[in-house]
């Protein structure tokens, strides 16, 4: 093939697109108008259901690289019978995870034994300034919403995959 | 053939000395041992910043002075990241240069002294950003071979799936940015579309794009998700097309052709004697796979074609890697077939948590999840080394155990870094423009590089 029609057999190629996206419109997904749906395993971000959470640090302890703080307290919660001790139980004070240093690779999901963090696909959080990324509990908790049930244990297990703790 | 009959020859070369390395003029006393491996060996120049700092600062001398001493990056667009090249000029031609790296250091193989075997992954995976999966599985494949771990049948034909796809779509990643580097810029568009298609399918199995975690010592983070065959059944659906599309675009292009073809041409032993190993080597006619030659996960049960280039040139490298991906695509198609049914990760308790389920209804399943996440598992000591055949070439990964839960020592074979070498042979006596070109054949990806 020669140098002119080669260039006209390539501009072919690309012409065809040029008409392909001109009447069906572009391949790529137009951001703020159409939202693409992420995958239910997507890892957007990371919601906390506080009332699970023991404040045990296994997660911010896990952590590759330190991205969550956690403080915590003992406290007392009235007995479940009447007249029996009264039950000490972990009250958490902050659960803090800096987004600006999370490298999104679920650890602390997966080695939560309480089921007090999720994988929420969402992803628009994006903030002007760096420091707001840094999302405290209440911030965390309002994810809740958005984490999509859980998938079924792996093949063959005989337990029912759980439900999703709801506020 | 030319692999065993270099080997005999290579312990002859003579390391040079840190005094020739130092050596303005080492130009001049070229080991006898190395012409014959190395014929360009004058092509490296071995000129430390102060003497370059030394010879900008000379005044200038018109009528003696024939070269030029130039920096190519480290940012500049066409150096895929932060390679800085020092490049001696002659005119419009490169007579010696020198491959910088460093600027992108992470640390990242100090950082992996610091994290568990069961973190380890996570770190790893950020070296060759565009081949994700081979940093896990080199690093995964390390500590099982140290610790004698089977991994279910399973686990290794998801590992080998994903691996292949991760081929794909690097080389997708290539086919871009070759075309982008050259002037081809719409290629860029279309590397890049169907490089999306395979990512959207990383994003469905593991949950994201890129730096996955997801294999792991022991197997794998997850099972494949429900739909997962429709999602690589339409993948191998639209990519042939698409790859006839880059034929025509490319392959097939007198531009591209004429723009590619005796462009970096490097010869089979040169390329030995360089260590250089994947696309690089194999562009010079060696049919060197791992793959093939040094089998790991299931690859002696797939039938695939090792694809072997003739003239050593930047076309050759081109056409190797567009080959590649259909030879991914046909071991894809294998695996689809015989992708068998069990766990997808190992079941020895002293490496794997206990299932989800069990925690909540069992103490000690509770109190072995909190042991094995706090402690991590320990690794019998050990050495070990471990290979994968990665899209840029062999990717090893080699690790020392001091019988704790981290490694004493880890260290990463990187391909791109071991490539880079070849350059300075590659650019010799080509124009500066051609340089490009050289560059963008070699594919390196910095992350990996400095680690």
């Amino acid at each position: 093939m020669g140098l002119v029609p080669g260039l006209i057999t390539g501009l072919g190629v690309t012409l065809k697109e040029v008409v392909k996206t001109a009447t069906k419109g572009a391949e790529t997904v137009q951001y703020p108008h159409v939202k693409e749906d992420p995958p239910p395993r997507a890892r957007g971000v990371i919601a906390l259901h506080e009332e699970n959470c023991t404040s045990c640090m296994l997660c911010a302890r896990e952590c590759p690289d330190w991205c969550i703080y956690i403080e915590g307290h003992k406290d007392l919660a009235p007995p479940r019978r009447a007249g029996g001790k009264p039950r000490t139980v972990n009250k958490l004070d902050r659960f803090d995870i800096d987004y600006g240093l999370c490298m999104y690779c679920g650890i602390c999901v997966e080695v939560c034994p309480f089921e007090a963090l999720f994988w929420s696909p969402e992803y628009e959080y994006s903030e002007p300034r760096i420091a707001d990324l840094l999302h405290d509990k209440s911030r965390l908790g309002q994810w809740m919403d958005t984490v999509p049930e859980f998938e079924a244990y792996e093949g063959g297990a005989e337990t029912k995959a759980k439900k999703v703790p709801r506020p | 053939m030319a692999v065993t009959d270099a080997e005999p020859e290579a312990p002859v070369v003579e390391v040079p000395t840190i005094e020739h390395n130092m050596a303005t003029e080492a130009a001049t006393e070229v080991h006898p041992g190395q012409v014959g491996l190395l014929p360009r060996n004058d092509a490296v120049m071995r000129m430390s910043e102060v003497q370059m700092a030394e010879r900008a600062d000379a005044p200038l001398d018109d009528e003696n002075d024939q070269t030029m001493l130039m920096n190519m990056g480290p940012s500049h667009p066409s150096t895929h990241g932060v390679l800085r090249l020092m490049l001696e000029m002659d005119g419009e031609s490169v007579v010696r240069s020198k491959p910088v790296v460093g600027y992108l250091h992470t640390g990242m193989e100090k950082t992996g002294e610091a994290l568990t075997y069961l973190q380890g992954p996570t770190n790893v995976t950020r070296m060759d950003y565009a081949a994700p999966f081979f940093n896990e599985l080199a690093f995964s494949l390390a500590v099982e071979k140290l610790i004698g771990l089977e991994i279910p049948e399973r686990a290794t034909w998801i590992r080998m799936l994903m691996s292949e796809m991760n081929r794909i779509s690097s080389h997708l990643l290539f086919m871009a940015t070759n075309g982008m580097d050259l002037g081809a810029v719409s290629m860029m568009i279309y590397g890049w579309r169907e490089r999306e298609e395979v990512l959207r399918f990383f994003e469905l199995v593991t949950g994201l794009r890129m730096n996955h975690n997801y294999i792991r010592p022991g197997g794998v983070a997850a099972d494949l998700p429900d739909g997962w065959r429709d999602s690589v059944g339409r993948l191998l659906d639209i990519l042939p097309p698409r790859l006839a599309e880059y034929d025509i675009l490319m392959t097939g292009q007198p531009i591209w052709r004429e723009r590619l073809q005796g462009v970096g041409v490097m010869g089979a032993d040169e390329a030995i004697a360089l260590s250089a190993t994947g696309p690089v080597l194999r562009s010079t006619g060696v049919p060197w796979d791992l793959r093939r030659d040094m089998p790991y996960l299931a690859y002696d049960e797939v039938e695939f074609d090792v694809v072997v280039g003739t003239y050593g040139d930047a076309f050759d490298k081109y056409a190797i890697r567009l080959n590649e991906i259909r030879e991914s695509m046909r071991i894809v198609h294998q695996i689809l077939d015989k992708m068998p049914k069990g766990d997808y990760r190992a079941t020895d308790t002293k490496v794997t948590p206990p299932p989800r389920a069990r925690i909540d209804e069992s103490m000690e399943a509770l109190i072995h999840h909190f042991k094995i996440f706090t402690e991590g598992f320990k690794v019998p000591e050990g050495e070990v080394y471990a290979a994968v055949e990665s899209p840029r070439g062999e990717l090893g990964c080699y690790i020392v155990s001091d019988g704790g839960p981290k490694p004493y020592r880890m260290h990463i074979r990187g391909p791109s870094f071991i490539n880079l070498q070849t350059l300075p042979h590659m650019m010799s006596n080509g124009l500066i423009a051609d340089a490009v070109a050289v560059i963008s054949s070699v594919d390196p990806i910095m992350g990996e590089v400095d680690r």
